[in-house]
């Protein structure tokens, strides 16, 4: 760090300039407009009129559809949790045990490779090829004798909260194995070979050895785990659109909604608020009591 | 480690990446079948296909002129000299691709204009921003760093609706300015923080010696920083390149007149479209959109995979 001279400075923030104009315009003055747009009444191009907390207090009481979607919204997360924590994790283990570099890199590669279609068409093909009418599931199901169990996964109201979870099934990230991978990768030999001297190998040795050691990256993947699966309804706009009747709606698709079908734009930016508060308190949570191994270091 | 312990672990690991896959291959097998051939199972080796490999079998034992029975979408079958008969499959096979790519074309089109240039704002702006705020200290540096790091509390949800009443107001609506100005705004951000990190690693004699030769903030970004860095660069592109690509939901909004779709919102536009009748269209579409991508895929893994395993991914 130098203290430049003034023309330098000078130099300095015009050089930031652009960046910064950005910042204020396209993040700064929506996050300002989201709190005080949340406080009015009015469609797109209408008169606003100003109605207090009216927005938050008709959501958390009126709105039919907050509760179940808040229960939605934490069912599919938790699962998202589950998964995302436990399966790219074994599989970036599995490969990190390999001893030729050539496999672990050819498996990386394999993992990351479905990365190239993009969300929208994954979603569709689930749609269309997995739980359509004719889709794999009821023929699998009718080839293995079971036609009965045969349904529209998700339009069933029994099955479609279910049937959006499984899909993306087995569930292996690309990138959270690279990450995963690469906090095995951190360790240390010393560590590796002290394990190994005193008799700690396999299972045991990833549950006292790994996993202590890649709690920082385990935290990563959790924190964005919780904040996608709080703020995410892309994937429920395509597949179900929140039905059949609000089975699959979470807060973040309510939202939707309301903003660009019903044109309640102040009542959208109060539940945008809300989701934003239960993040913030989610994130700090998680960051104060979800401790990763350089803070222990750090304090011990 | 014991061979059947190593042969156990290939298994497992095969056996997740072809479940990973598996709708890639529905995705590519249905890009060469009719609709009757779908509805007749979720699962087979085109008939086009077979039907090729027919008529080959037929000219490669000799009978080259023996007639053969073409079956066509509607399932009614005709006789047909071979060489019609291979046309006739030819044009079931390349039906599909061609419809979508007369459809996909312009979003494709628009897709590269807005991924390219949003990519080229970020990594300017990133790039430079965290030169200067890792290495010089002024009034409101640190404010600026702040600024900066701070927008990454605000999840997009909270700023979704506002930004389309923003976009709206500044009259942007259904322009690449609608997408490129917030992605870079929003892009620059990460781009920032991975470059500020990088910069501040590396010894302040590098730069110390660069300013003795007289070299001003344009000469250490371009004689240093940029040779320097290149890996974070292909970092910080491939993801933003990936963010741009896959983001539906912000296009799909502030297109309200469908003139300027990507490849994201187009592909769900045309999933909601007549086309959506006719399954290889569909399929055709989603495999044409993973092209550039898999294009991108094959030259940078390597680079990719290797900034991502630096360690600089964790909380």
């Amino acid at each position: 760090m130098i203290r430049p001279s003034l023309r330098s400075t000078l130099g300095c923030y015009a050089i930031i300039l652009p960046g910064i104009v950005l910042l204020l315009t396209f993040i700064y003055l929506p996050v300002v407009w989201a709190f005080s747009k949340s406080l009015q009444e009015f469609e797109v191009g209408g008169p606003a009129r100003f109605v207090g907390l009216a927005n938050y207090r008709e959501y958390l009481t009126l709105d039919p559809t907050c509760w179940p979607s808040v229960l939605n919204m934490l069912m599919l997360t938790m699962f998202a949790v589950c998964v995302r924590l436990t399966v790219p994790l074994i599989v970036a283990k599995l490969i990190h045990s390999l001893p030729r570099e050539r496999w672990r890199h050819f498996y990386r590669v394999m993992f990351l490779a479905p990365i190239v279609v993009p969300g929208v068409a994954v979603q569709l093909i689930w749609q269309g090829m997995i739980y359509a009418d004719n889709g794999m599931l009821n023929s699998l199901l009718s080839a293995v004798g079971l036609s009965g169990w045969a349904r529209g996964w998700l339009s069933d109201p029994h099955t479609a909260l279910a049937a959006v979870m499984m899909v993306g099934f087995p569930f292996v990230g690309g990138f959270e194995v690279l990450i995963y991978y690469a906090g095995l990768s951190a360790i240390p030999d010393s560590v590796n070979e002290a394990a190994l001297l005193e008799g700690c190998t396999g299972v045991s040795k990833f549950f006292r050895i790994d996993i202590p050691l890649i709690l920082s990256q385990l935290k990563l993947i959790l924190l964005l785990t919780v904040i996608g699966g709080m703020q995410g309804f892309e994937g429920l706009f395509i597949l179900t659109r929140g039905g059949p009747g609000f089975k699959t709606t979470v807060p973040g698709l309510w939202m939707y909604f309301n903003a660009f079908s019903f044109q309640r734009m102040g009542y959208a930016c109060a539940i945008g608020v809300l989701l934003f508060l239960a993040i913030f308190a989610l994130t700090l949570l998680n960051l104060k009591y979800f401790k990763s191994a350089e803070d222990v270091k750090g304090e011990s | 480690m014991g061979r059947w312990r190593l042969l156990a672990i290939h298994v497992t690991l095969l056996t997740v990446a072809s479940l990973t896959m598996l709708p890639l291959a529905f995705m590519v097998n249905n890009v060469f079948r009719s609709n009757r051939e779908f509805y007749r199972s979720f699962f087979s080796i085109p008939d086009a296909f077979k039907g090729l490999a027919r008529v080959a079998g037929a000219a490669a034992v000799g009978d080259s002129n023996e007639p053969v029975q073409v079956e066509d979408e509607q399932g009614q079958s005709r006789q047909m000299a071979p060489g019609e008969a291979a046309g006739v499959y030819f044009r079931q096979i390349k039906r599909g691709p061609a419809m979508a790519w007369a459809v996909l074309r312009p979003y494709l089109i628009n897709s590269l204009i807005v991924s390219i240039l949003t990519a080229l704002g970020v990594s300017v702006l990133g790039s430079s921003a965290g030169y200067i705020l890792s290495r010089y200290r002024f009034l409101g540096s640190r404010a600026a760093l702040v600024m900066f790091l701070a927008t990454m509390m605000f999840p997009g949800v909270l700023t979704l609706v506002p930004s389309f009443l923003l976009v709206k107001n500044l009259g942007l609506l259904n322009t690449y300015w609608a997408m490129i100005l917030p992605y870079v705004a929003g892009g620059q951000v990460f781009a920032t923080f991975v470059f500020h990190s990088f910069f501040k690693g590396l010894p302040e004699e590098l730069f110390e010696s660069a300013r003795m030769d007289g070299a001003g903030h344009l000469g250490l970004y371009w004689n240093i920083v940029l040779p320097l860095s290149r890996p974070v660069f292909s970092v910080v592109i491939i993801m933003n390149i990936l963010g741009t690509w896959n983001n539906f939901l912000w296009p799909f909004i502030t297109n309200t007149d469908g003139s300027h779709h990507v490849i994201s919102s187009g592909l769900f536009a045309l999933a909601t479209s007549q086309h959506a009748q006719n399954f290889s269209t569909m399929f055709a579409a989603y495999a044409i959109s993973s092209v550039p991508l898999l294009i991108l895929f094959v030259y940078a893994t390597r680079p990719f995979i290797r900034g991502m395993t630096s360690g600089a991914f964790k909380a």
